[in-house]
């Protein structure tokens, strides 16, 4: 293979003098540091770049900017990566995709021959009959289908952060207009954001050659502009970064490199210019046909040589433009066909007197070649579009360069919130109304020119830094003034598809989807533009159909004779490219919730659960050891995850009543009640516990995982209310342990003064003292059926008091019991967990808990409906059952009856102190009979248990009242 | 979802620093007929337009205010104090 680049030129991105090597299907690669990989593959000679997603037809490189699905290769093992814009590395393995063996030669390059039977829409029709051929059609078509592969083995290697910036003025584009737009801004004291998504400033200036208006060729206009903006300290500029998405409340998102930069602006100027699409005629995709700017690109910012002879294709002065660059960066132009029918720019005059012919009234009808290009077929095109017949001619020539579908890249105003109008004058759909806060700038709004596109730039700036309150009086004069200015009417002769009898004519080049297809389709009723899409599927692949939608919508216009203002557009959604997920999970942060204890739980070996974010003990030694010393013995629990909240005030008495089913006004100053929470319609919020510390004060404890639930209920009830109380959080500041066990009166004994006999605390008492040396606030509650102390004291104390308990409790065999051991003691008591044993259909009646609802109280949260509950009657009762064989039923089991599920298992766990499965289950009220039998259905087996409506273990409460 | 939510106490923040808290209605009394509770426990308006609505500023300062928010355009027209009368 020949080196093919041309000699090095200042516009270059390549740096000649840093050779490096990479491997592409098995071959070594020579390129230079600042060539993409496509460039360096373009120069070593490889021509098909990938194959087409339905046809396998070989393609090449078309648009060079990142846009077309054409150079998708895997790279370094990740998929789909845009060669084109991929900068080279050295020792990079770079592999073809979609194609075997080889991108070159690819067996299933069949299918182009079967295009008859695999028209658009082919799987809605085919692959049906029979159905027990569908796991074959499966697995073939899954492996046929698609076009990167995916290692899902390995690890993703992702450093992205995510990034929050405010601006004043965001400006998306650094072309000439987003930077005119910029100085402007700045100029008026303005702080501006430049996003842009290429290396360096300046847009597509930076592969001109030669000069746009005024002397300097259009590469040393974009270094100067590029200057001024960075000698300007209000311009923040964002480099390789695109702008993705404009999103509700002017949040912008932007992709750079890994990272992920939401941008919040005051004011947002989009000055993204435009882009060159395909034409549709028979062959537009053999490799060899370039979008003229792609090939400008090719060529003058990486010097790589294209082939010998190149033959334009226009439709404005843009396309002599084209041409007469093409001959300024070194390739032959074989002629430009004009479909215009007389050219009017000097440029013509130019390309003539370079011996360039310009064929007025003239474009391609055809591309011959196998698999490149080798000449093309122009024909002239009567005032209805069609080609006159005997005007064929062929020119032979290696490259075509396409400069017939120009369009603006308006995506970010429409997600913004623009209105978008077909003008038939430009040929495309350009903003005509915008939100107040976003401005259109440049050649996206339909400015011709350098100094019209400027211009425009400015006045954008300029209107932005006004509506913000910057600038003064001459501002708005300038302002006017800029307004006043009309834009040169351009000559542009729209084109879309040139008509042809064979179907290889492709509108959408990710999907192969044809202008037959489209035919076929609308012919079949999916004449409105987003049926047309969905039903064919074009503007879905990687393009997202940047390179199709502007001929889609003149097609499907044509076809039902309508114009493109009446088709309409697709609506515009985020992102406007394909953005890596990982981009947009970032980071990966996992908060945790410790309690102060839990450094000791993992020296003591636990092993852990997760209760929401916080990490606690499930087991320390086995769960059975750890019943038995509770029962017999003495253990210790952290219960820190506890919510703690302290209610205060004159008022708190009374609203504790207001936001419990029971009451709490009459609890006693030194006393301890169970809490439950329900809210209007009678449902179990939370269960706790209250302490009344004084007159006007009381401490609540929560479920662990309730604690914002409760908070925000609290005070929701307290927003605009006149009751006089504060409720405070102090989760954190505290740390809690439950001391239980028939010999945690001896062990708490040794560390405190206070008074532990029964008569002075006795069950549910609540006192404050002094437990080994700190401040204690004892509660004598019992939810895991043993004599208990449940201490809360400050945070700080907690690995103290742990291991000072611990220590005192060793003559007594003490022992540390995890979350797993408490759930076992609990159901024994029958203690219900709310949010485990209830739903959000449970309610205290119906839970065996009409004791806790005080009916006599004249309003509380959930009355009005347990009233009602009550007088209907019950329709589902929570139940305690004993299994008569050891089978521990999984939480979740449904309770049966003839058969049929009639109830829930809601809780199961084996009991070593009653050598028995006990549980909990919500069954029918019929079936809510103590000792009445149940069937469960628990691993496709029926099970036989009873119903047990009192505690299973010590069922008087003795234990923990002694 | 990314609209900007302005807190009485903390200014225009993120939505997603604040938890929506359902729209306004009013309580009925202890002793209003069945339609009353069903209506106040189970329907919403569900207005296609201005909403006024509850909303928790659970990242910022914890606290509750009332907000009118054009639903169709997550215009948020008003907030305020739940002790303060609606302008």
């Amino acid at each position: 293979m020949k080196d093919s680049r041309l000699p090095p030129h200042p516009a270059q991105r390549v740096n000649r003098g840093k050779p490096i090597t990479f491997t592409f299907e098995g071959r070594a690669i020579h390129a230079y540091d600042g060539e993409t990989v496509a460039a360096a593959l373009y120069a070593a000679g490889v021509r098909t770049f990938s194959r087409s997603f339905k046809y396998h037809r070989p393609r090449g490189l078309l648009c060079v900017a990142g846009r077309c699905p054409n150079c998708l290769m895997e790279v370094d093992g990740t998929p789909n990566v845009r060669t084109c814009i991929e900068p080279a590395r050295q020792e990079m393995r770079v592999r073809g995709q979609h194609a075997w063996p080889s991108l070159e030669r690819d067996l299933f390059a069949c299918f182009d021959k079967l295009d008859r039977v695999l028209p658009v829409g082919f799987y809605y029709k085919t692959f049906i009959h029979p159905t027990w051929l569908w796991p074959t059609y499966e697995r073939v078509l899954r492996r046929l289908a698609g076009l990167g592969r995916l290692d899902i083995a390995r690890e993703p290697e992702g450093h992205g952060e995510h990034v929050h910036l405010h601006a004043d003025l965001a400006i998306v584009g650094g072309g000439p207009a987003g930077i005119a737009a910029a100085l402007e801004a700045a100029r008026l004291g303005v702080e501006v954001l430049l996003i842009d998504d290429g290396p360096t400033l300046g847009g597509h200036l930076q592969w001109q050659l030669l000069p746009s208006e005024g002397e300097q060729p259009g590469y040393a206009l974009a270094l100067n502009l590029a200057d001024l903006v960075r000698g300007e300290p209000r311009i923040r500029h964002l480099a390789g970064a695109t702008a993705f998405g404009l999103y509700e409340g002017r949040l912008l998102g932007v992709m750079q490199g890994e990272h992920l930069i939401k941008v919040r602006a005051q004011r947002i100027v989009v000055a993204t210019g435009g882009f060159e699409t395909p034409l549709v005629f028979q062959n537009n995709d053999r490799p060899g046909v370039f979008l003229g700017d792609g090939l400008q690109r090719l060529m003058t910012l990486y010097g790589i040589s294209p082939g010998r002879r190149a033959l334009v294709i226009a439709n404005a002065d843009r396309g002599l433009r084209l041409a007469r660059e093409l001959l300024a960066a070194g390739i032959e132009v074989a002629a430009v066909a004009d479909v215009r029918s007389e050219p009017h720019s000097a440029d013509g005059q130019h390309l003539r007197e370079a011996g360039v012919p310009v064929l007025s009234g003239h474009t391609v009808l055809e591309v011959r070649g196998r698999k490149r290009v080798e000449a093309a077929a122009l024909v002239s095109l009567d005032s209805a579009e069609r080609p006159s017949p005997g005007s064929e001619k062929t020119v032979e020539c290696d490259l075509l360069a396409l400069a017939t579908g120009w369009e603006p890249a308006s995506a970010l105003l429409a997600q913004g919130g623009a209105r978008l109008d077909y003008r038939a004058d430009l040929g495309g759909f350009f903003p005509a109304e915008l939100p107040s806060w976003l401005f259109a700038a440049g050649e996206v709004r339909g400015a011709q020119g350098l100094g019209a596109i400027q211009k425009d730039g400015r006045l954008a700036g300029l209107k932005a830094a006004l509506s913000l309150g910057a600038g003064d009086a001459r501002d708005r004069a300038l302002a006017e003034a800029l307004q006043e200015d009309a834009n040169p009417p351009p000559s542009i002769r729209p084109i879309v598809s040139v008509p042809h009898p064979k179907p290889k004519r492709f509108v959408c080049l990710c999907e192969d989807v044809t202008e037959k297809d489209l035919a076929d389709a609308i012919q079949e009723g999916f004449d409105h533009i987003e049926t047309l899409k969905r039903y064919t599927t074009l503007t879905m692949g990687p393009c997202q159909g940047k390179m199709c939608h502007r001929a889609s919508i003149g097609i499907c216009a044509a076809l039902t004779g309508r114009d493109p203002s009446q088709t309409g557009t697709t609506t515009a959604r985020p992102p406007l490219k394909p953005v890596p997920l990982g981009v947009l999970a970032g980071p990966h942060h996992e908060p945790v919730k410790l309690t102060p204890i839990h450094h000791l739980h993992a020296s003591l070996g636990a092993t852990w659960m997760d209760m929401g974010l916080w990490k606690r003990p499930l087991v320390y030694t086995s769960v059975e050891e750890e019943c038995r010393v509770v029962h017999q013995g003495v253990g210790l629990i952290d219960v820190s995850t506890l919510g703690k909240l302290d209610v205060k005030g004159r008022d708190a008495a009374q609203f504790l009543d207001w936001i419990h089913s029971n009451r709490f006004s009459d609890l006693k100053a030194g006393r301890v009640r169970y809490r439950v929470m329900l809210d209007d319609a009678g449902i179990i919020l939370d269960d706790g516990t209250v302490a009344r510390l004084g007159e006007d004060h009381f401490f609540l404890t929560t479920g662990s995982g309730s604690l914002e639930l409760v908070e925000q209920w609290l005070e929701w009830w307290l927003a605009g209310s006149d009751r006089c109380l504060h409720v405070t959080d102090v989760t954190g500041a505290l740390a809690a342990i439950n001391l239980a066990g028939p010999k945690s009166r001896e062990v708490l004994a040794r560390l405190t003064d206070l008074d532990l006999s029964p008569e002075a605390l006795p069950y549910l008492a609540a006192v404050q003292g002094t437990v080994a040396g700190i401040p204690v606030l004892i509660l004598r509650i019992g939810f895991v059926g043993e004599l208990g102390y449940e201490m809360h004291f400050a945070a700080e104390y907690g690995d103290y008091l742990w291991e000072t308990l611990r220590e005192a409790g060793r003559e007594f065999d003490i022992l540390p019991f995890g979350v797993e051991a408490q759930r076992v003691l609990r159901l024994e008591k029958l203690h219900i967990i709310p949010g485990h044993d209830t739903d959000a259909l449970s309610n205290p009646l119906e839970a065996d808990m009409a004791w806790v609802v005080k009916m006599d109280k004249p309003d509380f949260i959930g009355r009005a409906t347990l009233a009602r509950v009550k007088a209907r009657g019950l329709r589902q009762r929570l139940v305690g059952f004993e299994m008569l064989t050891p089978v521990v039923p999984g939480e979740g089991d449904a309770v049966v009856a003839d058969g049929l599920p009639v109830g829930r298992v809601t809780s199961a766990k084996w009991s070593p102190v009653l050598g028995r499965a006990i549980g909990m289950a919500w069954v029918p009220p019929d079936l809510a009979v103590d000792g009445g039998h149940l069937q469960v259905k628990c691993d496709g087996q029926v099970c036989r248990g009873r119903v047990v409506t009192k505690p299973f273990y010590d069922p008087e409460g003795k234990r923990l009242r002694s | 979802m990314s609209f900007l939510l302005p807190c009485p106490n903390c200014g225009p923040r993120d939505v997603y620093e604040f938890r929506f808290g359902g729209e306004y209605l009013k309580r009925p009394g202890p002793d209003a007929p069945s339609e009353a509770w069903v209506e106040y426990l189970y329907l919403r308006a569900n207005e296609a337009g201005a909403q006024n609505e509850w909303w928790y500023h659970r990242l910022g300062c914890r606290g509750w205010f009332l907000a009118l928010r054009d639903t169709r355009t997550n215009a948020v027209l008003e907030v305020y104090r739940p002790d303060e009368k609606r302008a």
